[in-house]
């Protein structure tokens, strides 16, 4: 068969929603880079200024401008991949063009290496596999589960075996009664934004159902509106989207289909990271599937209700996953994040009402209108509701996801439940929210899972990624790392955060920066402060709990580091 | 900026101890600023990336202000009043923020001070750096932002060194001339302001309108040709008029120094143009003093060499001209071409002078062709 021409490839996405990503992975897949004919063809066909377009494709890690593009290897070198021999990998494959990538979610795994559509795990070149992603453990304390408890069932990817646990019956029951039914058991539930804000997800749905055009005077409701899954699970050290994505897809779109439901949207995207090329084709069948069956399209089983969702691939950029960002991403914009407010409640995709959730938060809430908001509520520990999937990694010996109750005590999940650390050695630290929490240590590695415990430690729960350190680590080398991400990801929208990240990894690097214990520690304390205080969105906000909890937990390596760097 | 009272007011915000009223939609450096320009008191909120005639953008983060009710301070710029908002503008905590922020943009740049003769915005960095006590040395690190070497455009210069990343030229670009020239590349430190492919301006789009130096805060984009005037010795003097190119009318501030005549900036009060101008009004100002201008009407002579005359004299000689040629091959001999550039009062006259004056209507104008 032919190659498609590039009119071929304008024509067959310029009328589709959200065209702009999907038509630039198609000159993609065809070529394997971007060529400048190709962003003229684009920047013609879907009337984006050239200029424009040339910036945007070059903000993505991804987009490659010239050969051999993606079809070149791209080596994980995420904190957990340093230590499994990803920076010796990718030396191995220089030869061969590889170039190296921010962790791609994978840290329960052997390091990833992604070429074109495929992604190799292995650490020795020759002995690479694809494989699907590890599932979850039997729960270790027997405790029941919310988006884990069928996802171990043989078959639970497809139609017929979610349904066998009792998937999409929430929705059918849902789509039988007022929409209003449907809120109040969300909003009783407790559920809340799974991807690491809290927001009550129940509180976010209702807001878009009722959002009002802006015109003064006019009380009509804004439409159309939209339901977005956030699953550009970018965060380092989460893993946790991609297992229920892989492992049940039908639960996220039951999610996003009750979402559209209670909010009154017709339309569904699922932003997805770029490193997840097979989850994108597991998501693509199981729409089908769900399409077919009626679940999905128009006039949905009679109701009248109608709703689609397309899968929308990033093309790799960590600031996709602040829905500001996302939404221009998704709109073809250059994705800097957005002022807020207005929040995407009411001026969300193409400045319309949208939901916008995590993977984790609409897969809870098929679980929750099936079975209730009294059962959810029920299976956090006290008054707290519900359960929260963490993804653990690093100096570990049973990495991998598991679903807590929130309150569940750090130390058990970690010591119980994974293992506790390789042997002979003791824990020095762990992340937390990725690396947006910044490291707990020492006595506050006593912390229960839930953000009154974990904030009130200065750090935060957040997606629920856990990296553990052990007393091996440098720790400045691994604060180091973890900043030289966010200065990597740092979109350079806002002052603090695109030199502040920048100024920190230089000074944790000792690349720059006073030579005194007391200068440095100023300048790195100011950078931090005006950070937290005036960065125009959470990645800046975030990055200097690093160095903050860095300089209280390890006061002592940090003086030895400054020392260093001053001889 | 008009008196607040008379606009129709939404509501009030309290900042720093005073009642503001303000309209729908205004922002709370809107609200802040346009009461300061009534009250005599100007309004001290430090911004960098903004710039009134473009969307808010929150960039630079400069305006941040301490809200009410807000854990963070928020952007002033980019935030909408709402009634009630209890602001402080200038607490301690904002102006350590401010000054913190000025010292990380000062270490990323190659120098702070530039030549007035820069563009109309050039100064705002130096003078905040200045007001904040700036020029610490502390952040020292990595420079951001890089020139091409070869950049053969004679009006716009482009010094990447110098650039903070705040975007008004590629707003300004977009929003206000439409052009989309300018473009962002990259992301975060790495981030370099470009055209298409990061070519020449002369290959992209730009239409040299020189809008992009002139809302540059910092010098990176500067006035090429102003630039050659830097030794001319004397203060910088504005004298505001209008653009004799078109009929438009774009304000338009002539910069001297002396007798010389150094560079142009548009007047961003300017009624008909708000600070935008185009490639000729901005730069194609060299024939006001260049050594060939035509300073005296001149008639040619018997001897086939041109030959300064007065007003008088060559009016006359071109008022014979037209009636010789009227009366040799009649009154539609003599037709008018009028300027699309001139203004209609003077597509008026033009037409006037030939209907009545030569009883023809072979009239038009160039912009039709």
């Amino acid at each position: 068969m032919p190659l498609p021409t590039d009119q071929d490839l304008v024509t067959d996405w310029k009328s589709r929603p959200a065209p702009l990503l999907p038509l630039l992975h198609a000159f993609n897949d065809r070529d394997g880079y971007l060529s400048d004919e190709a962003l003229r063809a684009v920047s013609q066909g879907l009337r984006i200024p050239l200029a424009d377009l040339f910036g945007t494709v070059t903000f993505y890690h991804h987009f490659s401008r010239f050969p051999p593009g993606t079809n070149a290897p791209r080596v994980c070198t995420g904190q957990v991949c340093r230590f499994a021999g990803g920076l010796e990998l990718l030396e191995t494959m220089r030869k061969d063009g590889a170039t190296p990538m921010p962790c791609a979610g994978r840290c329960d795994e052997p390091v990833p290496v992604l070429t074109g559509r495929s992604v190799q795990v292995g650490v020795t070149v020759g002995e690479f596999e694809s494989r699907p992603s590890p599932l979850p453990v039997a729960n270790p304390g027997g405790l029941e589960e919310c988006v884990f408890a069928a996802i171990r069932n043989p078959g639970n990817d497809t139609l017929e075996g979610y349904r066998r646990a009792g998937g999409y019956s929430g929705y059918e029951g849902a789509l039988g009664s007022d929409p209003e039914n449907l809120l109040t058991v969300i909003t009783d539930s407790g559920l809340a934004g799974r991807g690491g804000a809290g927001f009550p997800t129940g509180v976010k749905w209702r807001a878009v159902r009722e959002a009002l055009n802006p015109r003064p005077g006019d009380d009509t409701r804004a439409g159309p509106k939209s339901v977005v899954c956030n699953a550009d699970e970018g965060e380092p050290g989460c893993f946790k989207d991609r297992v229920l994505m892989d492992h049940d897809p039908h639960a996220v779109l039951e999610g996003m289909a009750l979402a559209g439901y209670a909010a009154g949207a017709e339309i569904g995207f699922i932003y997805l990271r770029y490193e997840y090329p097979e989850t994108a084709d597991i998501l693509d069948r199981a729409i089908t599937e769900a399409e077919n069956a009626g679940l999905l399209g128009e006039n949905i089983l009679g109701s009248g209700f109608s709703f689609r969702i397309h899968v929308r691939r990033g093309a790799g950029a960590y600031i996709c996953g602040e829905e500001g960002s996302l939404l221009n991403s998704l709109e073809g914009k250059h994705p800097f994040p957005r002022e807020r407010p207005p929040f995407p409640v009411t001026h969300g995709f193409e400045n319309r009402p949208t939901v916008v959730n995590n993977v984790e938060t609409l897969a809870s809430a098929a679980a929750i209108a099936r079975r209730g908001a009294e059962w959810y509520r029920g299976l956090g520990a006290g008054d707290l509701a519900g359960t929260k999937i963490i993804s653990l990694s690093g100096d570990i010996m049973r990495p991998g996801n598991y679903e807590v109750p929130f309150g569940f005590p750090l130390q058990t999940l970690l010591n119980d439940w994974a293992g506790g650390p390789r042997p002979g050695r003791h824990i020095q630290a762990v992340t937390m929210a990725g690396i947006s929490g910044g490291f707990l240590a020492k006595e506050d590695l006593d912390v229960t899972l839930d953000e009154p415990s974990v904030r009130s430690k200065g750090s935060m729960l957040g997606a629920g990624g856990i990296m553990v350190f052990d007393d091996s680590r440098d720790m400045l080398e691994v604060a180091h790392s973890c900043m030289e991400f966010f200065a990597h990801e740092s979109c350079g929208k806002c002052f603090p955060c695109r030199i502040g990240t920048q100024r920190l990894t230089e000074r944790l690097a000792g690349a720059a920066g006073p030579g005194v214990l007391a200068g440095w520690s100023d300048e790195v304390e100011d950078i931090g402060s005006v950070m937290k205080a005036t960065s125009a969105c959470g990645l800046g906000m975030a990055a200097p709990l690093i160095t903050e909890s860095l300089m209280r937990y390890f006061p002592e390596q940090v003086a030895a580091h400054v020392e260093a760097t001053n001889s | 900026m008009s008196d607040p009272s008379s606009e129709t007011t939404v509501g009030s915000i309290e900042v720093d101890g005073k009642n503001l009223n303000f309209t729908a939609g205004e922002t709370i450096l809107e609200v802040t600023r346009r009461h300061g320009a009534v009250s005599g008191e100007p309004c001290k909120i430090p911004t960098l990336c903004y710039d009134e005639r473009l969307d808010p953008f929150g960039g630079c983060r400069m305006c941040v202000v301490e809200l009410e009710g807000s854990h963070n301070p928020v952007a002033s710029c980019a935030r909408a009043a709402e009634d009630g908002m209890v602001i402080r503008s200038s607490t301690e905590a904002v102006e350590k923020h401010r000054k913190t922020l000025l010292e990380m943009v000062c270490s990323e740049n190659r120098q702070v001070d530039v030549d007035p003769l820069s563009g109309y915005a050039s100064q705002e960095l130096k003078e905040l750096a200045d007001r904040y006590d700036a020029r610490s040395g502390r952040f020292a690190g990595k420079k951001s932002g890089k020139s091409r070497e070869d950049d053969p455009n004679p009006f716009i210069l482009r010094d990447y060194d110098q650039c903070i990343s705040c975007y008004r030229c590629v707003r300004v670009c977009a929003e206000q001339e439409g052009d989309y020239a300018i473009s962002v590349k990259g992301r975060g430190f790495d981030t370099q302001i470009t055209v298409e492919f990061d070519g020449h301006l002369k290959d992209s789009a730009c239409t040299f309108c020189g809008q992009c130096v002139q809302t540059c805060p910092t010098g990176a984009l500067a006035d090429r040709k102003a630039l050659r005037h830097t030794e001319v010795p004397g203060e910088i003097e504005k004298t505001r008029t209008i653009c004799t190119y078109c009929g438009v009318g774009c304000s338009v501030d002539i910069l001297t120094k002396g007798d010389s005549m150094v560079g142009v900036q548009p007047a961003m009060d300017g009624p008909a143009n708000h600070g935008a101008l185009c490639v000729k009004g901005q730069f194609a100002y060299d024939f006001v003093q260049h050594d060939e201008r035509l300073k005296t009407p001149m008639i040619r002579g018997e001897d086939g060499e041109l030959h300064p005359t007065s007003w008088d004299v060559a009016l006359d000689k071109a008022a014979q001209g037209f009636l010789d040629a009227r009366d040799k091959h009649g009154r539609h001999s003599v037709y008018a071409v009028a300027s699309g550039r001139a203004p209609h009062e003077a597509g008026y006259t033009t037409q006037k002078f030939i209907r009545s004056g030569f009883w023809s209507n072979h009239i038009d104008n160039c912009s039709r062709a």
